[in-house]
């Protein structure tokens, strides 16, 4: 499975970001969060975006020292292997790998039931199956 | 105490300093956040008497220990100041996510003192403050102002901005934030005026720290899905405010030309319905789980809004049935920094004086052409507007109408009849900053509930209580819209905070922030002359519909507000006595 964002659902409370900042990062700080929704106006038009995992699997790839791998259609960080280089962060396509002291912080998807998702209070969020 | 950031930044216009410092931690706990300690601190610094756009007046920006948490609804920000409209305490509630900025910039609070030489605004990043040059924004509507300062600093920093309205000094004056959000009453944007503040910038990456996290994330998830997320709330986010039009018009509340009556006869033009006809997206604030604002889209007008204030004082208290003219005139007022509560008040009333041939102001009930033109006359003092930006209170002091000019101590009524809800008559006459909706709200069991709204029957009781409910709940900083009671209020706060806090402690509290407000007010020479209502609710009857034939006769009120006091442990003077003070802890 993987997340999915629908933008029309989408008030823009950032309780997805806070809520995986919470079970990451144990603090409240959207800018911890493993992806990235936000509504907001430009030119007075609302626009609304979000960035999540879609396990496309490039920091797998470009990783050096091979410290994320894909196991079980999820992403895990081996920390202890992780040099913290950052190349993962910059090659993210979505822009939601956190770069943090020493490491870095990937979406693991909460174990199956991803905090975000259940943090969403009308549903713009979700998770969907990867075929 | 978790949850606080434990400092507050101190910032000096007039010498362009700025300083950090705990926060008062003893405070903190009497007093929460929000309203009540922002008074706390007003209360303690503000040297007695201070005009309102002197320099000496302070702004306070102050959050509460959920703010930037997951708690649902808790994202506003309280903005504190002694109001320029009345001469009382005055705190403003705001959304949008500037609440939560501050926190994740590290502060609790922000205090604003002195007065800058010439125009500027705030930038603050993560403990580092810059003060910049705004001459170039000066003069500009609320909307380029914010455009162009999230063009230079980052679509994702929060701003808090001021309208030509707030630069003028008017008190009317609101502030703004993403655009359509505004700390709205008591001419708080001329307190920024007059400090020659053009806005305030903020980006924040830290974070909020809560007692245990990992208790407290499931604790508080579970409280959003099995009590903000229920039907007691969701009415906010399937409908918002607008479902109080039909609400209003159906129990004769409904404020319709300047108050001449409680029901409308194009209602239906501007009620929810119609509303959600014209609506094109939602938005919440910061961690808000309901989502209230309604995007409303009519040919090329746009807005997020209008609520029901707005739908009410601008549209069925000037006689406007014309949604599409409302939205115009909302947007105008946002653009421009005004309160479209005072804002459609002043227009009505003028509406009335020129049909009764008192002073003509040539404008009369219903006519949309000049209504759309006086926005942006107020805001620049041009013309009639010159008069009208004197407020109610001051226009009818000058030209007569003062039985009909609808205000308490000078700000002007909310959306909401008192003939049709003795109760909120009572809750206008002793609100701490003048007619207000947001101190007590009895309407919801008069009008619309089962108590009897035409009674005095209770009502000293109900308003007092409802006065505690809002104080404590403003102070922890909930949003209102989220109808939580006192113990979960507590459930929350200790979630958050690691204190072991129950529902009399926040009864408690509330009755202390209500007290500290009213001894702010005595100590500025308001007393229980003041606390009361215009003429025209004592004396005329209203017309047509469920509240026909009824007014609220001027001894019975009397009776009400005696009693209001004997409750409250307040003086027949409507003074709060020294032993008093020594009980609530003030």
């Amino acid at each position: 499975m993987r997340l999915k964002f629908d933008k029309d659902k989408c008030i823009g409370c950032k309780l997805c970001q806070l809520a995986c900042s919470a079970v990451n990062e144990e603090v409240f700080n959207p800018s911890l969060a493993r992806l990235f929704v936000e509504t907001y106006y430009a030119g007075l038009e609302l626009k609304a975006e979000g960035r999540v995992c879609t396990l496309c699997g490039q920091c797998v790839e470009v990783c050096p020292v091979s410290a994320i791998k894909m196991e079980e259609r999820k992403l895990v960080l081996y920390e202890e292997v992780c040099i913290n280089c950052g190349i993962c962060v910059d090659s993210c396509p979505e822009g939601v790998i956190v770069q943090k002291k020493n490491t870095v912080g990937i979406c693991g998807l909460c174990e199956g039931d991803p905090w975000c998702v259940k943090s969403c209070p009308h549903g713009a969020l979700c998770c969907t199956e990867v075929i | 105490m978790m949850g606080y950031q434990n400092r507050v930044l101190r910032v000096d216009l007039t010498g362009k300093r700025y300083s950090e410092e705990p926060l008062r931690i003893e405070w903190a706990k009497k007093y929460l956040g929000g309203k009540g300690l922002g008074i706390k601190y007003l209360y303690e610094e503000l040297r007695p008497g201070t005009h309102p756009l002197s320099s000496d007046n302070k702004l306070i920006l102050m959050t509460g220990p959920l703010t930037g948490t997951t708690v649902p609804c808790s994202g506003k920000l309280a903005i504190i100041s002694r109001s320029p409209a009345t001469g009382t305490i005055l705190d403003c509630s705001i959304g949008g996510h500037i609440g939560a900025e501050i926190k994740y910039a590290g502060y609790d609070a922000i205090i604003i003192e002195g007065a800058a030489e010439s125009p500027s605004y705030l930038y603050i990043r993560d403990g580092e403050l810059e003060f910049i040059a705004a001459g170039d924004l000066w003069g500009k509507g609320s909307h380029e102002a914010e455009n162009e300062l999230l063009r230079r600093h980052g679509r994702d920093s929060r701003v808090l901005s001021i309208g030509p309205a707030g630069e003028n000094l008017l008190p009317m004056a609101c502030i703004n934030t993403e655009f359509f959000r505004q700390a709205g009453r008591g001419g708080i944007g001329a307190v920024m005026g007059s400090k020659k503040l053009k806005a305030v910038v903020v980006k924040g990456t830290g974070g909020v720290r809560t007692a245990d996290i990992n208790k407290a994330l499931p604790a508080i998830n579970e409280l959003m899905r099995n009590s903000t997320l229920t039907d007691d709330n969701l009415w906010a986010y399937s409908d918002g405010t607008p479902l109080l039009v039909d609400m209003s018009q159906a129990s004769g509340i409904l404020p319709t030309r300047n108050f001449q009556d409680g029901t409308f006869e194009y209602a239906k033009n501007i009620n929810s319905e119609t509303m959600t006809g014209a609506r094109y997206g939602k938005r919440g604030c910061h961690s808000c789980a309901l989502g209230c604002g309604n995007i409303t889209r009519i040919g090329k007008a746009m807005v997020e809004g209008p609520e029901y204030e707005t739908l009410a004082l601008c549209g069925s208290n000037c006689g406007i049935g014309d949604l599409e003219a409302i939205v115009k005139f909302n947007r105008l007022c946002d653009d421009f920094g005004l309160d479209t509560i005072s804002t459609g008040n002043i227009t009505a009333f003028a509406m009335e004086m020129t049909e009764r041939g008192i002073k003509d102001f040539g404008i009369r009930f219903g006519d949309v052409e000049a209504y759309l033109e006086i926005p942006g006359k107020i805001a620049i003092r041009e013309g009639i507007g010159a008069e009208l930006a004197l407020g109610t209170k001051a226009l009818a002091e000058r030209y007569g109408g003062f039985d009909f000019a609808m205000q308490v101590k000078g700000l002007e009524f909310p959306g909401y009849e008192p003939r049709g809800s003795w109760g909120m008559g009572l809750a206008y006459a002793t609100s701490d900053r003048g007619a207000c909706h947001m101190r007590a709200w009895p309407v919801a069991q008069e009008a619309y509930g089962e108590v009897d709204a035409f009674t005095i029957e209770g009502k000293a009781k109900m308003v007092a209580e409802l006065q505690n409910y809002n104080s404590v709940k403003f102070s922890a900083i909930i949003c209102d819209f989220w109808a939580l009671d006192l113990k979960t209020l507590a459930e929350v706060l200790s979630l958050v905070t690691g204190e072991n806090l129950c529902a009399s402690d926040m009864d408690r509290i509330g009755d202390r922030v209500t007290g500290i407000a009213r001894l702010f007010n005595n100590r500025e020479g308001f007393n229980k002359e003041q606390d009361t209502l215009p003429g025209r609710i004592f004396k005329d009857a209203l017309k047509t519909g469920s509240t026909a034939g009824k007014y609220i006769p001027e001894e019975q009120f009397e009776m009400m507000l005696a009693e209001y006091y004997r409750i409250r442990g307040w003086e027949e003077d409507g003074t709060i006595s020294q032993r008093k003070i020594e009980e609530l802890e003030i």
